[in-house]
């Protein structure tokens, strides 16, 4: 009872006409995120938050998540009429999705999508408002060990996913720990890394970092070959699905629901296991499992709604214990610490209006991306047309603008070029960017909670194994660094994720 | 001996990349520094840990990743992504720089829509109307927006001619 109040009370925080115009400015910027290729959530979350430097926290936050779950919505556009996911987790919809193109069923493919994108993030929030409470208050029970190990099992997971190979995800891992140590020691107050420059002493920008390594060393790798697409719109007539199509995708909905939640829980997972996994419960469960790659509408539904739920319940373990739970949350917890917020259990007791308007808005910006997503299609696909050397000029202004409005100072331009390039280099070494931007925000927290930890035990690092929790905690993240060696292998689709 | 001797695999033709070479180097050096610059900052306190541990925890990780990457490299060289188109990366981050260097003299405006030019009519060769439009719009247009619609002020010029016209 008590959670519904305050989740009614969150209602009436997110439904002013300000809140209401950042999350619908959020979703139709999230949207476009999505659907251009060249331009991940990453990327675009971090590109974004300068714009919501000057709004009030509530506003800020709003508008940051419903750019992030956007992106979610809009890769499926050019997955399915283009065969180009727009971002990762839509890649393994490509399959169906385009093959359903093929033969005259877009619109019902981007209707269904939609409708299971709002039903698996609808549900992932209701899951939200459920285990906010109850979670959070756990989360106040856990000390510096535990937390130190629950990182240690989140960043262990994304390395053990992450592109090929473990070592180059190790080292890309410990370079954000390198990156995120620059600045004035929190405990001793020694400056480290700064070399004699006062402008390091707060340490590196975290924008300009994550612009320069996903964003910018992405708008450098391109290739010439990329030529403006041709795309049609559906018509809207088309855009209805049969009733035998709706019948067919409930199911398939169901259980992307179902995985989708269940994996966005856990640290370290990104939506495209989500997705990949759902893809292949439809392929073993599904009644019409045969028809699946030649344009199933399973193959659509079930992927599609598993990312979505996959999105929104990856903000559980971001606003209950303070893990971001993959790259894009990473950014966004970022984004919380811009603002003077600490997502975790005490993001409950100090801010809880804000962090129930918050939770509010996603229900509001699920129902928003249902309204713009379908009817808006034709526009979407107008984006795809506009010439690239124009996105390319304007995506290197938000860029810049990006970089400079964190702190006012051309530095931190200087900052993102310098990591554009040190992005490019990791891309050409075939180096993981996800393991990277994960420690950069989690770094400064790592780091106190081991010392807090140290402190408590005077030096004894048997404190890690000697409390049970964290004690299990260590070991699952030694057993998924080592399962390489117990042939615990990773599906193989996922050596092409971006975001991983 | 013999089993030694067949174990070793035969010399391979293909030669690791140089590229992944100075990879491994550049990560080694910056591991070593790192190991080297945490002692001074002190790994232990009489108070516990000092706030050189951490670092030098990562630089340690950092140098024996790259011991593993060089040794895995030297079995079975990988083969290396294809290379970047060198041109556009000169061009853009040139005029980048450049662009981060002017700023605060020529102010947001001109310096954004000076470069935008360059990308769209120079780079992208498109006609003048649409370099002209996106241009203006990129930069008079972004610094309005932001100053006035989302309370972020971009710089204006540090010269008194440019800045009382309102660049």
């Amino acid at each position: 009872m008590d959670t519904l109040n305050e989740l009614m009370g969150g209602f009436a925080a997110a439904m002013t006409w300000q809140n209401l115009l950042f999350a619908f400015l959020g979703c139709l910027l999230g949207t476009i995120i999505g659907v251009l290729p060249g331009i991940g959530p990453v990327a675009g979350v971090a590109l974004l938050i300068p714009l919501t430097l000057n709004l009030d926290a509530t506003g800020a936050i709003i508008m940051l998540c419903a750019i992030f779950y956007g992106t979610a919505y809009g890769g499926t556009i050019t997955s399915v009429l283009l065969n180009t996911p727009g971002e990762a987790a839509s890649a393994i919809t490509t399959i169906d999705g385009y093959a359903m193109t093929k033969i005259g069923k877009a619109g019902a493919a981007l209707t269904i999508a939609a409708v299971g994108s709002f039903v698996g993030g609808t549900v992932a929030t209701i899951g939200l408002v459920a285990a906010a409470k109850p979670l959070g208050e756990l989360g106040l029970l856990v000390g510096p060990p535990e937390f130190f190990a629950l990182m240690v099992v989140g960043i262990s997971l994304l390395v053990a996913l992450a592109g090929k190979s473990m070592v180059k995800a190790v080292i890309s891992g410990a370079l954000g720990l390198l990156i995120a140590m620059v600045g004035i020691d929190p405990v001793a107050g020694a400056p480290r890394f700064t070399f004699g420059m006062d402008r390091l002493l707060d340490g590196v920008s975290f924008v300009a970092v994550i612009v320069g390594v996903f964003g910018l060393s992405e708008l450098l790798s391109y290739r010439k070959d990329t030529a403006t697409p041709i795309v049609h719109a559906p018509n809207l007539r088309s855009l209805l699905p049969t009733r035998g199509e709706w019948r067919r995708s409930a199911p398939a909905m169901a259980r992307g629901t179902g995985i989708g939640f269940g994996l966005g829980l856990i640290p370290g997972m990104t939506g495209s296991v989500s997705s990949l996994l759902a893809y292949g419960a439809e392929k073993k469960f599904s009644r019409h499992r045969n028809e699946l790659g030649k344009g199933a509408i399973e193959g659509v539904a079930g992927p599609e709604t598993a990312n979505n739920s996959h999105a929104n319940a990856a903000l559980i373990p971001l606003f209950t214990l303070g893990i971001p739970a993959s790259p894009t949350i990473a950014v966004l917890m970022g984004a919380f610490l811009q603002q003077g917020l600490t997502p975790g259990p005490t993001l409950f007791t100090e801010h809880s209006e804000i962090a129930w308007a918050i939770i509010a808005s996603l229900f509001i910006g699920n129902l928003l991306l249902l309204l713009l997503n379908v009817p808006l299609v034709g526009l979407w696909t107008s984006i795809l047309r506009v010439p690239s050397s124009i996105l390319t000029a304007l995506i290197l202004l938000f860029m810049v603008i990006g970089a400079y409005t964190i702190n006012f100072s051309v530095f931190d331009v200087f900052v993102m070029i310098g990591f554009g390039l040190l992005g490019l280099a990791l891309r050409h070494l075939d180096i993981p960017l996800a393991p990277m931007v994960l420690t950069l925000v989690l770094g400064p927290l790592m780091e106190r909670s081991l010392r807090e930890s140290l402190e408590i035990s005077q030096g004894d690092f048997s404190i890690f194994t000697s409390r049970p929790i964290s004690a299990v905690l260590i070991g699952l993240g030694l057993l998924i660094v080592f399962s390489p060696l117990l042939k615990l292998r990773k599906p193989k689709a996922l050596n092409e994720d971006p975001e991983t | 001996m013999t089993t030694k001797s067949v174990a070793i695999a035969p010399k391979s033709t293909v030669r690791v990349a140089p590229s992944v070479l100075a990879g491994i180097g550049a990560f080694a050096a910056v591991g070593a520094y790192v190991l080297v610059a945490s002692i001074d900052l002190g790994l232990w306190t009489s108070l516990g840990p000092g706030a050189g541990l951490f670092p030098f925890a990562m630089g340690a990780v950092l140098v024996a990743m790259s011991v593993v990457w060089l040794i895995q490299e030297l079995r079975k060289p990988s083969q290396t992504a294809e290379g970047v188109d060198r041109g556009l990366v000169l061009a853009v981050v040139l005029s980048l720089v450049v662009l981060a260097a002017v700023l605060d003299l020529i102010g947001f405006q001109l310096g954004m829509f000076l470069f935008l030019m360059y990308h769209l009519k120079l780079r992208g060769r498109r006609g003048w109307p649409s370099s002209l439009i996106t241009a203006l719009a990129g930069s008079v247009g972004a610094f309005y927006a932001f100053n006035y619609g989302l309370n972020v002020s971009l710089p204006v010029s540090a010269f008194p001619l440019l800045n009382t016209i309102g660049l």
